[in-house]
């Protein structure tokens, strides 16, 4: 089987902390421009955030006594951690993938 | 969350068999409770569900579970009881029980719970299912 080149290693794929934070702040209008490798990861930080703002707003709510449903707490709670495992798994890839290229004999 | 569509599908889920239990918990607070016969008995409580089928985000077609369409109220008849020593009594001695069995209360209480235990098996198989996905290539 031929193994094709990563599509999603470009320049884009090593794009400064900088230019990621204005891609986050434009990232409604630019829905046009081609999505790299830190666009879904500014993505995916912004559902683990928002996850987890959830969360926290349901266990304030739990605490204050003002929580009608026991489970949205819990299932906002899970979602809130299985989105933080699916971010790390993507982290400790991407820096899988960039320790191996850094390691290659030159 | 688009991420994880299940988990709030069961949200929902969970919500439906929960407002049921709070309906049967209503129905069976209220079993005892006394009316005059010249006023309406208390009226069981149905809890009427209906699907959402908007869609979710991933899976076009399966729907997004099921929510709480109203509540439907049963007779407001009721049964007339022959009890003169009521304070509530009409001049015949009889008061207006509601219609409540507490047989057919209980089945539904467990029909309630039994659901609701399944959303949350869903719930947990789902959680066990995404992250055994995400121990793929380890």
């Amino acid at each position: 089987m031929p193994i094709g080149p990563v599509a999603g290693v470009s320049s884009a794929a090593f794009t400064p902390l900088a230019t990621l934070a204005e891609t986050a702040s434009t990232r409604g209008a630019a829905s046009t421009q081609p999505s790299g490798f830190g666009d879904a990861v500014i993505g995916a930080l912004d559902d683990l955030s928002a996850a987890h703002n959830t969360a926290d707003a349901l266990a304030t709510r739990a605490a204050t006594g003002q929580l009608a449903d026991v489970h949205d707490y819990t299932i906002a709670a899970t979602e809130a951690s299985l989105a933080t495992e699916l971010t790390v798994a993507v982290r400790n890839k991407a820096v899988e993938a960039f320790t191996s290229i850094m390691n290659m004999p030159l | 969350m688009a991420t994880f569509p299940v988990l709030s599908t069961m949200a929902n889920g969970l919500s439906v068999f929960r407002t049921w239990m709070d309906a049967v918990g209503d129905n069976l607070a209220n079993l005892n409770t006394v009316r005059r016969t010249d006023e309406a008995a208390f009226q069981a409580r149905f809890v009427v569900a209906e699907a959402v089928d908007y869609g979710n985000a991933a899976t076009p077609g399966i729907g997004s579970g099921s929510r709480v369409a109203g509540v439907a109220f049963g007779s407001a008849e009721g049964r007339l009881v022959h009890d003169p020593e009521h304070p509530l009594a009409d001049e015949d001695g009889m008061v207006r029980l509601p219609d409540i069995d507490m047989a057919t209360q209980m089945t539904q209480l467990i029909q309630a719970q039994r659901g609701y235990q399944a959303n949350l098996a869903v719930v947990d198989r789902a959680r066990d299912a995404y992250l055994a996905a995400l121990q793929i290539g380890k």
